[in-house]
């Protein structure tokens, strides 16, 4: 062996997921590199389900994304002395030098209008707008010292969901995908569901798979349509006429490897073999109204509806068929104040009912099903809301909440963790974290964590850099850990 | 087994090292004898370093330690505080480098905490560079290319280009024979597509199959140069590079009217633009002197950076991300190299610093855009033509209106008489509605609607109001195209640009000057250190990266990999190049010999007995050259999404020739979503020819692109796209089987291959087999697709409304004189030809 041999391999290593296309360049390497199992299922699928270096606490995650995010001072993050001081000027020394989206000069203080109370044996505090989630505060985890670098709706989303703040790079659940692939490989690993009607503020950049191949990239099933794009047979033609053009186009393609060798057409054979599969496991698994009814109504699910209580029931329905990631983007938590159903007064109440429940569902659902124990469910916006009220509604009868990146609240619930624990604390009104800061790389290199990954050494070189999903930073957040 | 593949990849690997020379070599020009002779520290020491040791010491002086330096020899020969000299020229005793390297325990380097660990094998490359001199080299790719000598081979007869003459060299130090060339449909194809993005029609295919001239293959890569359709192919490429699309970006993604820098693009290439020229007018062409409307319309290249309009942003803050962008984006498409990473802080690996970083970003902060949702400023184009039709038609309308004023100077006030007198109840309802609003409160329209009519009333005017009509009809058709350009600051309004410490534009550092990182030439002393400057610099002969980047892109999407397989990367930490003579010699003849004409070099490859093998990989090719990367074979890969879609409608006889103009809307599911803050996502589909557009005039929405192409692994352009990844999915497969696109074209296939061949089954099975694989059937290929027809007809003859479904739904009406069931079976034979790996891959 030659010492240039050598370095070629440094290099050759790191991309030889490059290669992996093109055949079995890549398979052969990864034998010389002794890292046989993992490079070779890779290689051969790059979807075929891996073991995460370290014993895992669990193995999947189902992410609620409050797009917009909500205000956490109205639902968790109690502040009486904030309620106390209620339309006060806002002290300047949290002013200066900082900038907020909407607001300038010295806004208004402005204290929760909803009423909290105290929950489960945790004491949790949670206000009357998420009445059935105060009756599982003992199963949830909230850190309520969460702080971002982004106050803008887009870039906050870009570094929560790809660790940084511009896009390209590759999201945590195509992070997840390409380091555990998929336990089931007749549906994708990594989906990802939208209601509410919007989509979120990065668009599909909050599931893109980056610079990181694109079959780790997050499937959006939808609600209209077909729920995997064409998954469905063109009309006229049922399942027994597709399976008859299937075997005629196997048997060419077949002919094909006979003539040319190319190990590439002994893969897109597979390919059409289990998009077949694939054909009959989406729409089983997208639909809902298979479910019992004291199911569905528990969720406040709705058949054939595009809700996130439905999409709260499929995400439970797909991990139990081995979807990993499951994310699930919900518009109209930006409570600015702008219209009576952004306000926090009513507005939020009327908000929060149908996430309330589906979530308080989706929890209690997971864990009468044993699933909790290996799954991590995480709720949360992007970032917070600000203390005072923002400028465009200073003076307006409806009452909102500017952006603000400085400390907010989200909870988890689900394997490895404490639970009904309260880890960090904003100040006493909830301008900064007062105590335990957790900045979102901590958070994602605590969630890899759980998923068995030490978040530095989850790499893939790309110019020249070894990237991963937390840039340079991150700590895992040990307090939380069970 | 397993065993077997490993020993034959060790020797194909061994073997890969032996032909390893780079141009930047300068003690050992002579031939290596067996393994290396010499250690070389570009090829051989430098990689370790960048890999293992840079973190602490390299180029960046943050987090150095122990003042020490490694990648230049003045610092890393220096006697240290410690006492120690790092490399001491052929002293491996005193060599601290080599004592810390072997050493054990917590005096190891890299430390042990450092997760990097050497192998036996790298130590000893440092204990044999020290003895040998410890001679420093640059990086190979900041040194300028060198035109190597073509090498000696034994089977000259082979040679048909000097890219041959490499190729075989290393194949014949290898032991390998080249493979048989692939016959002439193969080619006819493979070629067409490569050059174009579309297959040939089986008549052009055999018009060149069947020319005997010597000269066959040359007129027939002569005449794909010179479609319309070649510019249409690579401006692909090339608007991945320019992140080109038609919305904003960000969260409300408004739409963006840029296409006319799209069409550029497509024009530039289609005139075969020196590539020199191409880059200097996407760069500057604002600053060259009295820059024609074209060379402003090439400026768009960087106002395809995004804009966010979202509420509460600040526009200085996503001014500054653009300008970043700039910089980022020129760097990687003309030089491969990684500026962006010295943004926040000095480069970890390769040799710029953050200073440098901003000394590029000055030139680019001299723009008088910042971050607005209509993407000011504009350049208002009108062709020539257009102009002189607009002016003449401006002249025509003042002319009418003077008559107008002569003829009734008191028309005005007549209306104003009339609209408070009028029966309003007698007045058409538009009027009406009109009347409505008080005369302040009327849009422009309306109030031409207004005058219109009430003039219309008029006797006198009974001739003229209608010629004004009808002139301001087609005025309003030769309206300006806004797309957005660069334009420089005015002077006086110049900014100064500080360094962004840790890459916040808020957090200020020292001023910086405009100017280019050290590693590099310097920028024209004679010019203003501006845009044009830089853009000059980039194609300034003395700079080593621009040509061999725009090489190794071509080769890449010739052959399938490049000859650098990083082509992102070209610093460092970059994969070394396969065939590096090979490279430096494209890089050299493409400046001086072809003076940068693309054409030229595309035919040059093409031409290339490397490129007209056959791509048939036997069992001993795959264990031996799994990768190909030795060329022992023809390119086989999977085309591009716009590839893929183009050749379906193609085929099929769907897709329209026009060329340029606004982006357009094929049919897609619908989302039922809008975007954050802003539009819906769904759109209303194009209609008539705009349906089978080709697939780079869709219109590209950042956060919702095009499903079926994304699958393909289409990017979403938000950023700079160097290569796009080449997926192999049953999503892929669900698209070419379902989507109604697809589904479509199938349908218009079946009707070409009833209407167009015999009335036998297997002449209709040859003739669709043709039309989408050029090359004619093998037998068994015939009856198979018959087999599938007859199978498909008798369960369709029986089920006449799916029949009916499959064979119109969504294309339209069975033509007269087709049978129902007849088409609807050839449907799913298209569905099936359609999807042939073939299709997917040049054979």
């Amino acid at each position: 062996m030659t010492f240039e041999y050598e370095n070629r391999l440094h290099v050759t290593r790191r991309h030889f997921l490059r290669d992996c296309q093109v055949g079995i360049g890549g398979l052969a390497l990864s034998l010389l590199l002794g890292d046989r199992s993992n490079a070779q299922d890779r290689q051969a699928n790059p979807l075929a389900p891996r073991r995460p270096p370290f014993a895992p606490k669990v193995k999947n995650v189902i992410y609620l994304h409050m797009a917009g995010s909500p205000p956490h001072l109205d639902l968790f993050d109690y502040k009486p002395e904030l309620v106390r001081r209620n339309g006060q000027d806002c002290p300047q020394e949290f002013l200066r030098g900082r900038r907020f989206a909407f607001t300038s000069g010295t806004p208004k203080l402005l204290g929760t209008p909803q009423r909290f109370g105290q929950h489960g044996q945790s004491g949790a505090w949670i206000s009357e707008a998420m009445p059935r989630l105060a009756t599982i505060a003992d199963d949830l985890t909230f850190i309520k010292s969460m702080y971002t670098d982004q106050f803008n709706h887009a870039p906050a989303e870009l570094l929560l969901f790809t660790g940084s703040p511009q896009f390209g790079r590759p999201s945590m659940g195509s992070w997840v995908t390409y380091g555990l692939g998929s336990d089931n490989e007749n549906l994708p690993g990594f989906i990802v569901l939208v209601s509410s009607g919007v989509f979120p503020s990065a668009g599909n950049s909050d599931w893109s798979s980056g610079f990181l191949p694109s079959v780790y990239q997050g499937v959006q099933c939808r609600s209209e349509g077909d729920p995997v794009l064409y998954v469905s047979n063109p009309r006229g033609m049922d399942r027994s006429m597709r399976r008859l053009s299937l075997d005629a186009l196997r048997d060419l393609n077949e002919m094909q490897v006979a003539e040319l060798g190319s190990p590439e057409t002994r893969t897109r054979i597979d390919q059409y073999e289990l998009a077949f599969r694939m054909q009959t496991a989406v729409p089983e698994v997208m639909d809902i109204s298979r479910e019992p009814r004291q199911v569905i109504d528990m969720y406040g699910a709705q058949p054939g509806a595009a809700s996130f209580a439905n999409n709260c029931l499929l995400a439970r329905r797909l991990l139990e068929q081995g979807v990993r990631f499951i994310q699930l983007h919900d518009w109209g938590w930006d409570f600015h104040g702008t219209g009576a159903a952004e306000a926090i007064t009513e507005g939020l109440r009327t908000k929060c009912r149908g996430m309330d429940q589906a979530v308080t569902a989706l929890i209690r659902d997971l864990k009468h099903r044993g699933l909790l124990d290996e799954t991590l469910v995480i709720w949360g916006g992007e970032f917070g809301r600000s203390p005072f009220r923002e400028g465009r509604t200073a003076n307006s009868p409806l009452l909102g909440r500017d952006h603000h990146p400085f400390s907010f609240t989200i909870f988890m619930a689900g394997g490895g963790l404490r639970h009904g624990i309260t880890h960090g604390a904003s100040d006493e009104l909830g301008f900064d974290v007062g105590d335990n800061g957790v900045h979102i790389h901590d958070f994602q290199a605590t969630i890899m964590h759980l998923l068995g990954f030490d978040h530095t050494r989850l790499t893939f070189r790309f110019q020249g850099r070894d990237y991963r999903l937390t840039d340079v930073h991150g700590n895992v957040v040990e307090a939380i850990l069970a | 087994m397993a065993r077997c593949t490993l020993l034959a990849c060790l020797l194909a690997f061994a073997g890969l090292a032996f032909g390893f020379r780079t141009s930047t070599q300068t003690s050992s020009d002579k031939p290596a004898k067996g393994q290396f002779a010499t250690v070389q520290f570009a090829r051989d020491i430098l990689p370790i370093l960048s890999a293992h040791c840079f973190t602490c010491h390299g180029p960046d002086d943050k987090g150095r330690k122990a003042g020490l330096r490694l990648d230049v020899a003045e610092t890393a020969t220096k006697t240290l505080k410690s006492g120690n000299r790092a490399v001491v020229s052929g002293d491996v005793n005193n060599s601290a480098i080599v004592a810390r390297v072997f050493a054990i325990g917590d005096d190891r380097m890299p430390p042990p905490k450092s997760n990097h660990t050497l192998k036996d094998a790298e130590k000893n490359l440092f204990k044999r560079w020290i003895e040998e001199g410890a001679e420093y080299q640059r990086h190979w790719s900041f040194v300028a290319p060198k035109r190597p000598t073509l090498p000696e081979v034994k089977n000259k007869s082979w040679i048909r280009s000097p890219v041959d003459a490499f190729v075989l060299a290393r194949l014949e130090k290898e032991s390998f024979q080249p493979g048989p060339e692939a016959d002439r449909y193969t080619l006819a194809r493979r070629v067409a597509i490569d050059l174009t993005g579309l297959p040939p029609s089986p008549e052009m295919a055999d018009l060149f199959v069947s020319d005997k001239n010597p000269d066959a293959y040359e007129k027939y890569v002569d005449r794909l140069l010179a479609l319309p359709s070649y510019g249409e192919r690579w401006a692909q490429v090339w608007l991945d590079l320019a992140r080109y699309a038609d919305s904003n970006g960000y969260a409300e993604d408004q739409p963006r009217m840029i296409w006319k820098f799209r069409d550029w693009v497509i024009g530039a290439i289609n005139a075969n633009m020196p590539f020199d020229q191409f880059s200097i007018e996407q760069i500057a062409g604002d600053l060259l002197p009295n820059p024609t409307q074209e060379q402003l319309m090439a400026t768009g290249f960087h106002r395809n950076t995004l804009t966010n309009s979202e509420g509460g942003t600040s526009r200085e803050e996503f001014r500054n991300i653009a300008v970043v962008d700039r910089v980022n984006t020129t760097f990687q498409v003309w030089m491969g190299v990684t500026m962006a990473c010295a943004q926040c802080h000095n480069h970890k690996f390769d040799p710029y610093t953050q200073e440098e970083y901003f000394q590029v970003f000055a030139i680019f902060n001299q723009t008088e855009d910042n971050d607005q949702v209509d993407n000011r400023p504009n350049l208002m184009y009108l062709s020539a033509e257009q102009a002189k039709h607009r002016a003449a038609l401006e002249a025509e309308m003042s002319k009418l209106q003077n008559e107008l004023k002569k003829l009734h100077p008191a028309l005005d006030a007549m209306q104003e008489q009339w609209e408070k007198e009028a029966a309003k109840d007698k007045l058409p309802k538009n009027i009406q509605a009109v009347l409505g609003h008080v005369a302040a409160k009327r849009n422009p329209k309306q109030k031409e609607e207004l005058a219109d009519y009430f003039r219309a009333k008029l006797r006198e005017l009974k001739e003229l109001q209608p010629r004004l009509i009808r002139v301001r009809a087609e005025l309003s058709q030769v309206q300006p195209v806004p797309t957005p350009i660069m334009k420089e600051l005015a002077d006086g309004q110049k900014r100064t640009t500080k360094i962004h410490i840790r890459g916040d534009f808020l957090n200020l550092g020292t001023e910086v000057k405009p100017g280019v990182p050290s590693p590099f030439h310097p920028l024209h002393e004679a010019m203003p250190p501006n845009r044009l400057a830089l853009a000059k610099w980039l194609v300034d002969p003395r700079n080593p990266l621009t040509s061999r980047v725009t090489v190794n892109r071509y080769w890449e999407q010739i052959f399938g990999v490049g000859l650098v397989q990083t082509p992102e990367d070209f610093g460092l930490r970059s994969s070394m190049p396969h065939h590096p003579e090979l490279l430096d010699w494209l890089a050299v003849d493409f400046q001086e010999t072809l003076k940068w004409d693309t054409k030229k070099l595309l035919k040059m490859l093409v031409s290339s007995s490397t490129y007209r093998q056959s791509s048939k990989v036997t069992p001993a090719l795959a264990e031996r050259d799994p990768g190909n990367r030795l060329f022992s074979r023809g390119p086989r890969y999977r085309s591009s999404a716009e590839i893929i879609r183009d050749q379906a409608l193609f085929v099929s006889g769907l897709l329209s020739t026009k060329m340029f103009g606004p982006s357009v809307r094929p049919p897609q599911p619908k989302t039922g979503l809008s975007a954050a803050f802003g539009p819906g996502t769904d759109w209303t589909a194009s209609t008539g020819e705009d349906k089978y557009r080709r697939g780079l005039y869709t219109y590209w929405r950042r956060t919702t692109p095009y499903p079926s192409m994304t699958t393909f692994d289409a990017p979403t352009r938000t950023v700079c796209t160097v290569n796009r990844p080449r997926t192999n999915t049953p999503l892929q497969a669900l698209v070419t089987l379902n989507d109604p696109c697809y589904v479509e074209a199938a349908q218009a296939l079946a009707r070409r291959i009833v209407k167009e061949s015999g009335s036998t089954m297997d002449a209709r099975a040859q003739h669709g087999f043709r039309l989408c694989l050029i090359r004619p059937p093998g037998e068994q290929e015939v009856r198979r697709l018959v087999a599938l027809y007859q199978e498909a007809h008798t369960t369709f003859a029986k089920n006449a409304k799916e029949a009916l479904q499959m064979a119109t739904e969504p294309l339209g009406p069975v033509p007269e004189g087709m049978h129902t069931a007849e088409l609807a079976a050839w449907t799913v034979v298209a569905n099936v030809l359609l999807n042939l790996d073939e299709m997917f891959a040049k054979r």
